[in-house]
């Protein structure tokens, strides 16, 4: 009875399967996903990336549900933040993983950029991941400068004064810059909202896109120093060797290689 | 690239595409670039600030006999009022919507001039000696001389904008930042750390009724550069 069901539930199961791979390919899909080979050594370094990610990811799960009880204007938003923190069910949870895995991420992308700049991973044929993940570390650290105001209390408030008063000490663009994020010449409601319309809605619509690009980026050349990319280099630099001799042996000899010959075998 | 133009373009269709690009373009960005713009355009081109500061925008700081007669300033907090996208305040009042107002509370320290040493030390206090007997109903010349010697200085750091603090110290008071130590004398004056000029003073006046109005604005111009408060 049970060993027909199980046989039955396999059956479907296979069955369910075989019908999405049909259709959507997913199952290749997820293979190619899921599967990557990496070198043996040091391979715990290689999990950086999908820290980086995961944190990202909570970052968006817990932000989207902020944002049933956050009030982003002058009068409310410190009140819905302490409504969130001593109200609302797991409040203090919520707001605190957005926190604290904001913290996080900085330390592990930071951690990551190292591990793939010491490896050597930013080199051909990865140049443009390199490029795309400065831009996301870019993005990652505006994005945690201006979530910073969006508690209005004096903590968050005076970091984005001195923040922005750094900024503004740039030639020629910073005094525009910081206008356009105070929404004028001084901070006031309108800064508020700003910096709420970017945290909440560019920044991120911003962030998803290029996180995507950096994945392609990483399965169309596969993580540098895996197996494969050591075997195959080992490979090419034995042939240039090999084809480097024969070139070394015509120069010597004046006459072309012929077959496999010691010098001395020919004295 | 030549392969690719299996109809090669004349230049009539060079001009058209190059034409209507421009106009489908302007017609595409100048709307949202001048809509989150805004504020830049009306603070930078048109000059307009969102605190109010016409001719009529005086605010209230203290009676000038509240300033310290000694080799020490006091501070006075005055909240200027920021007029920025919850629209005009008759509307605002009409509708009920939303009473409170928001501001820009600033600390305003007042002290006297005195006259610096080469030393550094403090000389002279620069206090008009009539305002011993009286604090108000003063003269035109009364009110010029005070006005030549009163300090009206943001608390706001000439460096990164955090607030100053007056700390005595074998005997004598200075001005010091907490952030990153940058020091200034009672006048103001930078006299050590990372702050690129002197405190700002903002535009102010004394009345008749002996007490000080200022305005939101203030000397932005200074021998190190001509840095503004963007962040007061
Ligand atoms: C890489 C992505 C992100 C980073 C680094 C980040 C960082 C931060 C930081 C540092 C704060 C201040 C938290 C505090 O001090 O309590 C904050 C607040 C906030 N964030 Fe994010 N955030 C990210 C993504 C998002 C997203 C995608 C959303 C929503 C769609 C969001 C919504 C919010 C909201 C509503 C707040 C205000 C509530 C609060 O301050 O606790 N965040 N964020
Ligand atoms: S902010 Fe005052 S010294 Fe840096």
């Amino acid at each position: 009875m049970i060993g027909r069901i199980r046989s039955q539930a396999f059956e479907t199961g296979k069955f369910l399967t075989d019908w999405m791979e049909h259709r959507t390919g997913i199952v290749t899909m997820m293979e190619h996903f899921l599967y990557e080979p990496v070198p043996k050594r040091g391979a715990w370094l290689y999990t950086l990336g999908s820290a980086t990610l995961f944190c990202i990811s909570l970052q968006f799960l817990t932000g989207i549900l902020l944002l049933f009880y956050y009030v982003p204007t002058t009068d409310h938003a410190w009140n819905s933040i302490y409504y969130i923190m001593n109200e609302a069910y797991f409040g203090t949870l919520i707001r605190g993983i957005h926190y604290w895995s904001a913290n996080f991420l900085l330390v592990v992308i930071g951690l990551h950029m190292a591990q793939v700049f010491f490896s050597g991973g930013y080199k051909a044929p990865r140049e443009l991941n390199w490029v795309v993940g400065v831009a996301l570390l870019l993005l990652v650290v505006v994005l945690a400068f201006t979530g910073y105001l969006l508690r209005w209390d004096q903590d968050g408030f005076w970091a984005s004064v001195v923040g922005m008063k750094i900024g503004s000490y740039s030639p020629f663009v910073g005094g525009p810059t910081i206008r356009f994020l105070m929404g004028g010449d001084v901070i006031g409601p309108s800064t508020l909202s700003r910096f709420f319309a970017l945290h909440v809605w560019l920044l991120p619509a911003a962030l998803a896109p290029l996180i995507g690009a950096h994945l392609y980026l990483l399965r169309k050349h596969g993580v540098f120093g895996s197996e494969f990319e050591y075997s195959d280099r080992l490979a090419k630099l034995h042939e240039r060797e090999r084809l480097e001799s024969y070139e070394q042996y015509e120069e010597d000899e004046g006459e072309p290689f012929t077959g496999r010959r010691d010098r001395e075998d020919r004295e | 690239m030549a392969e690719l133009q299996k109809d090669p373009m004349t230049r009539g269709d060079f001009l058209g595409f190059g034409v209507l690009g421009a106009v489908v373009g302007a017609i595409l960005t100048i709307p949202p670039a001048a809509f989150v713009l805004g504020p830049l355009i009306d603070t930078d081109v048109r000059g307009q600030s969102d605190v109010p500061s016409g001719p009529d925008d005086w605010f209230e700081v203290a009676p000038i006999s509240e300033v310290p007669a000694g080799t020490e300033p006091k501070v006075f907090t005055v909240e200027f009022p920021v007029e920025q996208v919850y629209g005009k305040p008759e509307i605002q009042e009409e509708s009920g919507t939303s009473s409170k107002e928001f501001t820009v509370p600033s600390a305003i320290w007042l002290s006297w001039e005195h006259e610096i040493n080469a030393d550094g030390t403090y000389g002279q206090n620069l206090r008009p000696s009539f305002l011993d007997g009286k604090s108000e109903g003063l003269s035109e010349s009364e009110i010029e001389e005070i006005q030549s010697t009163l300090n009206v200085l943001s608390s706001s750091c000439a460096h990164l904008g955090c607030p100053v603090r007056w700390l005595i110290r074998e005997g004598e008071g200075e001005f010091l930042c907490p952030c990153h130590g940058g020091i200034y004398n009672i006048n103001g004056e930078y006299v050590a750390g990372p702050p690129p000029r002197d405190m700002y003073s903002y535009d102010f006046e004394v009345r008749e009724d002996g007490i000080v109005y200022a305005k939101h604005q203030f000397d932005t111009g200074g021998d190190n550069g001509p840095q503004e408060p963007y962040v007061i």
